[in-house]
């Protein structure tokens, strides 16, 4: 089916009145009835400005201003740069031809007038006008709508001033990294204070990126408020959010998570773990991977998880991060990987001893290709001395 | 991702190589669609030769269980090595699918 073109906008430029007005009849009866007309190229110039048409009909030899310049000079403004512009020409003449594609025309139709092909080419041009404006509209929205969906993602995480916040009530070193691999991702981190002496650290990672793992972090954050975490074992809260998740995710979508709460009255910190990679506790010189296997999230209901404790005393760490830290990697290095993490993180205390988060994602940006090919989430979490 | 399939009377079996990830998901129906017309009631997805397997891929391997589950049969997962046997070790993948060495 033909597209209607009633509402596209076309603008004649000739020096002769007869030819104009033979245009605009034949247009008209293709259902064009908007057509202004110039007649030579200033004054073509200026009616695009005021005008602004979806095509021009262009002569080439006028006075004043000929066609070949006129066009030469829309394609030197951006913003006429994709606007179709069809030269009227003898169709025998390959040498004029030549000259009006190199002027920046878009195709020719016959002179004298041939009705049937004037039409079709006028046509064809103005409905691909209209397909790649309909598309760049579209894209336009989608872009806004994402760049919302963005906002919203980040609200979801705590903000610095809560950071802050939290790190001075319990004289921690807190600071975090969130980057989406596209607008939007499928990490989530939190920070949960539940009483005087105890913290609570929550790592997620959905499976997959893009707007289907965005919206399981949403769902995520509807369902942490929905479990009380200050009365439950890390392993008990994991196995009830697991539950949750499991009655919302489409078969194959799951999350990694960590799980940790920090005791400051015991240097204590218990932990559950589904699958996110090891964290790296530090504890004077010595560094470790802490086992944090477990089945995903939202997989099977029957999934349980172990708590396990370790002691984390005034000037100990714990560093958490998703896999895209140790599974991104660039041209001239391969990803991390797993077992290397403990020894980056030593490399970036020797940098700043207080705030390594900086010094280790300045290393992993240097050596890994971008844009990321996953979500990255790192969090430093450091008891102060 | 590629993938080579060998059907036996009672089993069918299906090689991975390379790596399977997010972007491997249109692949996922081929595989699935080979769980339907066969008489089989044993379906072997090899993984020796994959080398690379994130958790997208993961999330691949519990659909596949779960749709061989609900055509009664059985998925056995074989052979991962290096890397793509730690994703699986760590997500404890093997609490629902058979993992066999």
């Amino acid at each position: 089916m033909a597209m209607s073109l009633s509402d596209s906008r076309v603008l004649i430029v000739d020096d002769n009145e007869f030819n104009r007005k033979s245009l605009a009849l034949v247009i008209r009866r293709a259902g064009i009835s908007e057509i202004a007309f110039a007649g030579d190229g200033e004054e073509g110039l200026r009616a695009v400005d005021r005008f602004r048409p979806d095509l021009v009909l262009l002569d080439v030899d006028m006075p004043v201003m000929n066609g070949l310049e006129m066009c030469r000079a829309l394609r030197r403004n951006a913003t006429h740069e994709e606007l179709p512009v069809l030269f009227q020409t003898a169709l025998d003449s390959d040498e004029e031809q030549v000259r009006c594609f190199d002027a920046g025309g878009s195709d020719f139709i016959s002179k004298p007038i041939r009705p049937g092909e004037c039409v079709a080419r006028v046509r064809h041009q103005l409905e691909k006008r209209k397909l790649f404006n309909d598309l760049a509209a579209y894209r336009e929205r989608v872009q806004r709508e994402l760049s919302h969906a963005r906002a919203m993602q980040h609200s979801l995480l705590p903000e610095s001033r809560r950071i802050a916040a939290v790190a001075e009530r319990y004289g921690l070193i807190l600071d975090a990294h969130f980057e989406t691999s596209s607008e939007l991702g499928g990490d989530f981190w939190g920070v949960y204070p539940l009483d005087d002496r105890r913290v609570g650290f929550l790592l997620i990672d959905f499976a997959g990126h893009g707007i289907t793992a965005a919206i399981n972090t949403f769902r995520l954050h509807t369902l942490i408020d929905r479990f009380p975490m200050e009365d439950a074992a890390p392993s008990q809260w994991l196995s009830r959010l697991n539950g949750a998740l499991k009655d919302v995710l489409p078969t194959g979508q799951f999350a990694t998570a960590f799980f940790g709460i920090l005791d400051l009255a015991t240097d204590t910190l218990t932990f559950a773990g589904a699958g996110a990679p090891n964290p790296v506790l530090g504890v004077g010189a010595d560094l470790r991977l802490l086992d944090s296997a477990g089945l995903v999230l939202g997989a099977s209901r029957r999934a349980r998880y172990a708590d396990q404790s370790h002691r984390l005393p005034r000037g100990g760490f714990l560093f958490l991060y998703s896999d895209a830290l140790i599974e991104c990697g660039g041209e001239e290095h391969g990803p991390l990987g797993q077992e290397a993490v403990p020894a980056f993180v030593r490399d970036a205390l020797a940098v700043n001893r207080l705030h390594p988060l900086r010094p280790m994602l300045d290393r992993f940006y240097a050596r890994t290709r971008q844009p990321l090919r996953d979500d990255l989430t790192a969090v430093w979490i450091a008891r102060r001395a | 991702m590629q993938f080579q399939t060998r059907s036996t009377s009672d089993e069918v079996e299906v090689r991975l190589n390379g790596r399977l990830e997010f972007t491997d998901h249109d692949r996922l129906s081929d595989i699935v669609g080979l769980l339907d017309g066969q008489r089989a009631r044993r379906f072997t997805i090899d993984l020796s030769g994959l080398e690379f397997l994130d958790s997208a891929g993961l999330g691949m391997l519990l659909i596949l269980q779960e749709e061989a589950e609900q055509r009664n049969i059985k998925l056995t997962v074989r052979g991962p090595q290096g890397d793509v046997k730690r994703s699986i070790d760590l997500a404890r993948i093997g609490e629902i699918i058979t993992i066999e060495p």
